[in-house]
């Protein structure tokens, strides 16, 4: 009787914490990943002898502290996962936790971590003979050296002139995206395939091939529609468009452009509308028609101070200031001159507030 | 020209950064185990 009453109590305890856990996964698949940290944290504090059920929340709970960017907590579960993972021998668990333990330390920019924990997913992936789990370790690779190589980026160079250092870790991650296709190739994996060419086209611009760049986006955009994600093909449009700038083909990129905006503005995005409106504003810059190019600043100085973003104003004023020049408009250029150094005081930014006085 | 100046600004609206597809989380779906869980129950009875 005893025994019997313990396996209730034992039950109850043990549907109380899976309950709860499972109620935090809904609530996390549907993007409300504060509620569901709040039920993760209640399930670990109800417990569970189950460590299967305690390495999925540990692992779940990381995840959603990751997608609200609070990557010291993220990092603190999906240690946690790890370190449980290994106690109880579950190698497919390890490597997951060590997947997601690497992206983590990316964010974070401890990259040398971040490459153990990627060469572990790796290592077990393929002593389990699992292709998919090997790609998304080579994929993971690619962004960390992607992210290794951007992190130490000269602030003043352009693609294609960085240091020996930065050329060297794009390389490898440029590498490791193309093993990853290999891969994903073989599997048919569309949905990795257009994620990998992607950031391989951004690897690529970064190196300075901007013709590969243009090559890998047109790819990321086929993928993007044929999956309806919007959003991805937004951003391979952006992404085409910055690779036809550096290719001076500005009326291409123009055209982009505009689709990337076109998009920016179905998906109610009013960042990316601004960016879209500042590039499309740079281009016809650069294509000397300062009419145009004064349309779009002018969204983009009406969208960036909707947002209450100061520098996007500046960058804004600048650039209306320029185009009014070109243009002869004497007192208009004069008057965004001054709202820019306006600015450039009030952010602090001395090569602004130094451009503008000139 | 500012076009390539504002690659290094990323805090701000006009920032004509590339933009990365996102990285791919592992998940352990909590789900399938209960439904796994529930399945074994069922023909633990028939």
């Amino acid at each position: 009787m005893q025994n019997e009453n313990r396996t209730v109590v034992h039950y109850r305890m043990e549907a109380s914490c899976l309950d709860l856990a499972l109620e935090g996964e809904r609530l996390c698949k549907v993007g409300d990943y504060s509620a569901g940290v709040s039920f993760f944290e209640t399930a670990i504090q109800v417990g569970t002898e189950d460590l299967q059920v305690l390495s999925a929340v540990y692992s779940q709970l990381g995840n959603a502290y990751f997608h609200l960017h609070d990557y010291s907590k993220a990092l603190e579960f999906h240690h946690h996962d790890l370190t449980l993972t290994r106690t109880t021998g579950d190698r497919l668990g390890q490597a997951k936790a060590s997947s997601n333990l690497g992206n983590t330390l990316k964010v974070l920019g401890r990259f040398d971590e971040a490459v153990v924990c990627c060469q572990r997913h790796l290592d077990i992936a393929r002593e389990q003979g699992d292709k998919v789990g090997q790609a998304r370790a080579l994929y993971n690779f690619g962004n960390v050296y992607h992210a290794k190589g951007k992190s130490i980026c000269w602030s003043g160079a352009e693609p294609g002139d960085f240091p020996e250092e930065v050329i060297t870790a794009l390389r490898k991650a440029a590498e490791y995206y193309e093993a990853n296709l290999c891969m994903v190739n073989e599997l048919g994996d569309r949905a990795a395939q257009g994620r990998t060419y992607g950031n391989l086209g951004n690897t690529y611009y970064l190196l300075g091939n901007f013709r590969d760049a243009v090559a890998s986006h047109e790819q990321r955009l086929l993928i993007a529609k044929e999956f309806g994600d919007r959003s991805a093909e937004r951003r391979a449009y952006c992404n085409l468009g910055n690779a036809c700038i550096f290719l001076g083909e500005f009326e291409r990129a123009a055209e982009h452009y505009r689709k990337a905006l076109q998009l920016a503005r179905q998906l109610k995005d009013l960042a990316v509308e601004a960016q879209a409106c500042y590039s499309l504003g740079n281009t016809y810059t650069l294509l000397q028609d300062y009419e145009r190019a004064i349309d779009y600043h002018l969204k983009h100085l009406i969208i960036a101070q909707d947002l209450n973003d100061r520098i996007g104003e500046g960058r804004a004023c600048w650039s209306l200031g320029n185009a009014h020049t070109a243009l002869g408009n004497h007192d208009q250029a004069m008057h965004f001159a001054e709202k820019h150094l306006e600015i450039a005081k009030e952010t602090g930014d001395r090569s602004g507030e130094l451009t503008a006085r000139m | 020209c500012e076009v390539r100046e504002s690659l290094n600004d990323p805090q701000s609206s006009a920032v004509a950064n590339f933009e990365m597809d996102p990285e791919t989380m592992e998940t352990k779906s909590l789900t399938d185990y209960f439904n796994k869980m529930h399945r074994d129950v069922m023909m633990g009875m028939s």
